[in-house]
């Protein structure tokens, strides 16, 4: 089930300066929100804020109505959150598979010492979620990768691989922070299916941080722009594309329109 | 190359691997002579040691210069209830006991020294784990009706009562008939030291593992995941304090001495270089971290020259760090990388290719006109 995340007046700043100021939204639960704005808009900033890394001076964040403004990211997963970053930060050392497999951290049961131990549950709860990567990973057609080691891989790959960690987490809401940036065409278009079956199927809420406005017009069921730190405006992509408030952040001025 | 990482990567190879290993160590003692018995036994104490030094810093990244606190503490833990205990009606029970606190006292201590200590980090936790044994071993010293002091303690020769009555002298870890007192504490330290080695090495399969190795790279994606930094830096520095402190109980049963010396914070550096020159981030690595350790030093003092042991040890931790930063544990994947570099295999082409060609649309990289429109 998808998650309702609501935001409310979120206010952030560092030292003197304002990063985000008054920003609230709300996402249908099972719906896919870009997050768009030109750069230094407070995106990513926006992003951290709601996956706990930054804690916003004031507001409120709600996801299905329980507010968990101030909770550390790591509490913030047993809410469903999931993100994933700009620059995914793999384990380069270690195999495609184990990266996949950290995203299903929380669900395994057990203690350290009952892990040193070896008892049966925690192996089989292992083994389970091998099983459960392996299928994921050939779902997203990185199969023939599983065993291979994350540096050996490009760009693309290890954005897909970072996707298939965060959906190891069985999020409600999903957070994409740039999912496109660096892609080829033909993995662009990998990752549009993949987000909207992740819409259509698993009825994920899905919030996406993105330059590429043609992305997020076939993406997006909403758009919410941000500039300087506010929020300019928010209605579906094409309202955006049209609104000439939004045309003037990202160029600067109409006419520069290329 | 194939064929090797397909016979290295077999469990079934590596389980017989495994079982030759365990019947080499169990019979060894029986044909080697008491010095052989004696330094495999020193070593298997230092990789103990060692592997929980690779806990917390290999695997999880927290530099500790304190190590040798715990290995102390652990060393009077094990032997303080033994001298008081073992030549009355608990007997044996002491050692038992002595075993268990050594695990216990070092591990309640290093959970409380991490509770605080680990919200700092890099150079500020390092400065801290030095404050351990610099204020460990003068206050052992400084209780030394109960610890030994700098004269230590030794369990050598301790009283008892015997079935007859007369009070006897006695070594706790003497061995009983038809084996030598070598031999009977080498198989006592190797098969605690086996039973830890598994036990870390389970841990660090899966998911503790995967928590540890992320909380090291990168702290933000390590929340993000769920895994709370703080709580797993506590878990890794507790794990390294208990290690510590059994190779404090391995180390009376090797030597059934211990004093403030052992607390000395000279030690913990020493464990550190063993413990990067093994290889900080492997379980082998502790292993081998021990025979540095343990060698280096017996090797200069058999041909005499000591006092240039240290000096030695400097030139190869510098060398392991320049052309073997993974440590000696690290030398086969570093060969086989090289070979496979020289041998410019494109398995990871072909297997892609493979994949594109069996009906994936996946194309190759090329530039996107889209992007940042």
């Amino acid at each position: 089930m998808g998650a309702r995340l609501t935001l409310d007046r979120i206010s952030l700043s560092f030292g003197g300066v304002h990063v985000l100021q008054d920003v609230g939204f709300d996402i249908e639960p099972g719906s896919i929100l870009g997050l768009v704005g030109p750069n230094g808009a407070g995106k990513t900033s926006l992003f951290n804020c709601i996956s706990g890394h930054y804690r916003p001076s004031s507001g409120s964040i709600l996801i299905d109505g329980v507010e968990v403004l101030g909770q550390s990211p790591a509490r913030l997963v047993h809410h469903g959150l999931a993100r994933t970053f700009q620059h995914p930060a793999l384990q380069l050392h270690a195999s495609v598979l184990d990266n996949v497999l950290l995203g299903g951290h929380t669900r395994l049961p057990g203690d350290a010492v009952s892990w040193a131990l070896r008892l049966p549950y925690t192996w089989r709860a292992e083994r389970a979620l091998r099983d459960e990567a392996v299928e994921l990973l050939e779902r997203q057609g990185l199969g023939w990768a599983a065993r291979l080691s994350a540096d050996e891989l490009s760009h693309g790959l290890h954005k897909s691989i970072e996707l298939c960690r965060a959906l190891m987490m069985h999020p409600s809401l999903l957070l994409l922070d740039e999912p496109a940036a660096g892609l080829s065409h033909g993995e662009v278009e990998q990752l549009i299916a993949t987000v909207r079956r992740l819409r259509d199927e698993d009825d994920m809420t899905i919030v996406v941080v993105e330059h590429n406005m043609s992305l997020i017009a076939r993406l997006t069921d909403r758009v919410v722009v941000l500039d300087h730190g506010r929020k300019l405006m928010e209605g579906t992509a094409a309202q955006a594309q049209a609104d000439p408030r939004v045309i003037e952040a990202y160029l600067g001025a109409p006419d520069a329109a290329a | 190359m194939k064929g090797y990482d397909a016979v290295v990567s077999n469990r079934w190879v590596r389980l017989g691997a495994f079982l030759v290993v365990l019947v080499v160590l169990a019979v060894l003692p029986l044909v080697a002579d008491p010095f052989t018995n004696q330094t495999i036994s020193h070593i298997a104490v230092f990789a103990v040691a060692i592997l929980g030094l690779n806990i917390v810093m290999g695997f999880t990244g927290q530099v500790s210069l304190g190590h040798s606190f715990f290995v102390g503490i652990g060393a009077y833990a094990a032997i303080i209830p033994i001298r008081d205990w073992w030549g009355g009606p608990l007997a044996e029970g002491a050692i038992v006991i002595g075993f268990v606190l050594s695990g216990l006292i070092p591990g309640v201590l290093g959970l409380l020294i991490a509770l605080v200590t680990v919200r700092l980090r890099g150079l500020a936790l390092a400065m801290v784990t030095i404050a351990l044994p610099t204020i460990g071993l003068p206050l052992a010293q400084k209780f030394s009706d109960f610890t030994g002091g700098n004269e230590g303690i030794s369990i050598r020769r301790l009283d008892y009562v015997g079935a007859d009555g007369q009070v006897h002298k006695g070594n706790p870890f003497a061995a009983g008939p038809g084996l030598e007192n070598d031999q009977w504490q080498y198989y006592i330290v190797i098969a605690i030291a086996l039973a830890f080695f598994a036990l870390a090495y389970f841990l660090v399969r899966g998911k503790y593992g995967r928590a540890f190795a992320i909380v090291r790279s990168n702290e933000a994606i390590a929340s993000s995941m769920g895994v709370s930094p703080y709580r797993y830096k506590v878990l890794a520095f507790t794990i390294a304090a208990v290690y510590g402190g059994i190779a404090g109980f391995l180390l009376i049963v090797w030597g059934q001495f211990t004093s403030s010396e052992t607390l000395a914070f000279h030690h913990s550096i020493d464990l550190v270089i063993a413990s990067i020159v093994g290889g900080a981030g492997s379980i082998v690595g502790a292993v081998l971290g021990g025979v540095f350790y343990v060698t280096v030093s017996q090797i200069m003092n058999g041909l005499q020259l000591s006092i240039y042991t240290t000096l030695v040890q400097g030139v190869v931790i510098i060398l392991i760090l320049f052309l073997l930063p993974g440590g000696l544990a690290s030398l086969p994947r570093t060969i086989r990388r090289l070979v496979r570099r020289g041998a410019a295999g494109h398995s990871v082409e072909a297997g892609h290719a493979a994949d594109s060609a069996s009906g994936n649309t996946k194309t190759q990289v090329q530039p996107s006109e889209e992007r940042n429109t």
